[in-house]
């Protein structure tokens, strides 16, 4: 479905001096420094499989993504999808991906969403059952049946993201890629948008590969995740064993507790809450003891936030940088 | 659908949303439309202030030199209403990365970013030119015969291609060097003089306006077909210029994209 080997790009930069001076001179002597984006990747998905990348920003996410849609050409290495070569922008590979940009929009801007959606038939040379099938489809997953004849201007952000993915899954793409996708959406729109991910991908057996900032994204969407930092990839694997490499742990916390727990092996904040963090039996051995203890306490169990996970991944991949 | 007909349902389906556009804002379509008028009665200022003086330029006759200012204002619509709106959004395009979006369509990319827009306001230059070319084949001593109007018909198709193989070019300039708008400004200033017949002009300036800015394939060329100044050498020519323009910016625009370096988000 996608196979990348050694994938590289760099980026030749220029090389500006700071100030009037440094611009005035870099117009005649201009000086290069090459930048690797992305450092010999290798990876393969299957079809059906949602990926998440993550890694802080300049990590080389999107570059990557650009790649696979043939956006950019990489510099070395090779990377196929659904058996095509991205940069060659083969027509029929074109006709059977996407990629949904948060922070770019297709929609033209002063029309409604239905235009765009009109001249995405014909760019996809869509029969006209074909269209309004996926059209009917996608206007009830995304609630669009109000939106879809108001210019895009007139429209909210989070009624334009939905039209943008209206407008990005007509041809019914069988590899979605979808960069930064609930950027700058609230709560709400973001729910939406992860249900419909999920719901499209299971319906149509679509392959998803995902990168985001935003922790409740890969939480809600992926089933594996590849971490980049730095343009090469570290961990690769399912988000249960993400937590429990970099993870504390399973975290119990006991509020109300009208004893001293100290004894039993807990610690004590300035809120006076009683913790601790360990394996999973640990932690189950702990609230044995604990409900014997003190059986009127309020006593939760959590697993620990994925953004902590993450910040120790990349620590351990020796990026000082951590996600925002 | 097939091979042929999908990229004209794609030009279909462009101009008609490009149309839509233009005329979402009635009140500016209709500045526009204004504007387009007064620009066309502008640009026959000097052409008839020259005339008044002067029965003949280089050997071309008043209805005669009409005939290329028609010509001109049919470019000029169709680069300043067509061509340059689509290409300046490509180097917007260039320099936001938001060129990406249209790249992962399944259709030409050239044929994309050339057709996204129109202006109105230089579509009326066409309106202008139709009835500039009416008045000088009116006032014009005989009527052209039916080759004559083949081969001019012919000559400026391969202007077209040319000029817009021109621009084409300017354009993919932007992907190495991101801004090219004064690029623009040069090239317009050179199609200006396309609105003088070629022979006005001499030496390399005739050369350059001929081979390097083909305004003359597309302004002056058809007009000596009108007139009965063509020779096969002329068309083969103008058709050799419309063909290699074509040619190398079809090449060029490839190469163009082999380096876009989009823009980060």
């Amino acid at each position: 479905m996608i196979s990348v080997r050694d994938l590289t790009k760099v980026y030749t930069v220029p090389i500006k001096q700071p100030g009037l001076w440094g611009s005035l001179r870099s117009l005649v002597d201009r000086t290069t420094r090459d930048v690797v984006a992305v450092d010999g990747i290798t990876f393969e998905v299957p079809e059906g499989q949602r990926v998440g990348f993550l890694g802080p920003n300049g990590a080389g996410k999107t570059t990557t993504l650009k790649m696979l849609t043939g956006l950019l050409h990489p510099t070395a290495g090779t990377c196929e999808v659904l058996g095509y070569r991205p940069k060659e922008r083969a027509t029929d590979f074109l006709r059977q991906v996407t990629l949904v940009m948060g922070q770019k929009q297709q929609l033209l801007w002063d029309l409604p969403p239905r235009e765009t959606f009109a001249l995405n038939r014909a760019v996809y040379g869509l029969t006209r059952t074909a269209w309004s099938d996926a059209l009917d489809e996608l206007v009830d997953l995304l609630d669009l049946a109000e939106v879809i004849d108001r210019p895009t201007r007139n429209l909210s952000l989070g009624q334009r993201m939905r039209a943008e993915l209206c407008a990005a899954l007509l041809h019914r793409p069988r590899v979605l890629f979808l960069d930064e996708p609930t950027i700058g959406l609230d709560v709400e729109v973001q729910a939406l948008v992860r249900r419909f991910v999920r719901t499209y991908a299971d319906r149509h057996g679509a392959t998803v590969v995902l990168t985001s900032h935003d922790m409740a994204d890969v939480a809600a969407i992926v089933d594996r995740v590849l971490l980049i930092g730095g343009g090469r990839l570290g961990f690769d694997g399912t988000l249960p064993t993400l937590s429990q490499t970099f993870g504390e742990g399973r975290r119990l916390e006991v509020r109300g507790a009208d004893t001293d727990l100290g004894g039993i092996g807990l610690s004590r904040d300035d809120a006076g809450t009683w913790f601790v963090s360990g394996t999973a039996e640990a932690v189950n051995r702990a609230l044995s003891a604990v409900l014997q203890a003190a059986p009127n306490a309020d006593v939760t169990v959590t697993d620990p936030p994925l953004e902590e996970v993450l910040r120790r991944a990349f620590r351990a991949q020796g990026q000082a940088e951590t996600p925002s | 659908m097939g091979s042929l007909t999908q990229p004209l349902a794609v030009l279909g389906a462009l101009v008609r949303v490009s149309l839509m556009t233009g005329m979402q804002y009635r009140a500016n379509f209709l500045a526009d439309v204004a504007t387009g008028a007064i620009r066309t009665l502008s640009t026959l200022g000097p052409v008839l202030l020259v005339y008044s003086r002067t029965d003949t330029i280089a050997g071309w006759t008043l209805p005669e030199a009409l005939l290329v200012l028609a010509l001109y204002l049919l470019m000029e619509g169709f680069v300043g209403g067509v061509i340059e709106p689509n290409l300046s959004m490509v180097v917007e395009g260039v320099r936001e990365g938001s060129l990406d979006l249209i790249l992962l369509r399944p259709a030409d990319a050239q044929l994309m970013i050339s057709l996204r827009t129109v202006a109105p306001s230089r579509l009326w230059d066409l309106v202008g030119g139709v009835i500039v070319g009416g008045w000088a084949l009116a006032t014009l001593p005989s009527l052209p015969t039916p080759i004559d109007v083949g081969v001019a018909a012919v000559l400026m198709l391969s202007g077209v291609a040319a000029v817009y193989g021109l621009w084409i070019l300017a354009i993919c300039l932007s992907f190495w060097f991101v801004r090219v708008d004064n690029l623009r400004f040069v090239l317009w200033s050179a199609f200006d003089t396309g609105m003088w017949p070629i022979p006005v002009f001499q030496g390399w300036i005739r050369a350059v306006l001929t081979y390097l800015v083909p305004v003359a394939v597309m302004t002056s060329f058809p007009a000596m077909a009108i007139t009965g100044r063509w020779s096969p050498a002329l068309v083969a020519q103008g058709l050799a210029i419309g063909v290699a323009f074509l040619g190398i910016s079809r090449w060029t625009w490839r190469r163009a994209l082999a380096s876009y370096t989009s823009a980060s988000s």
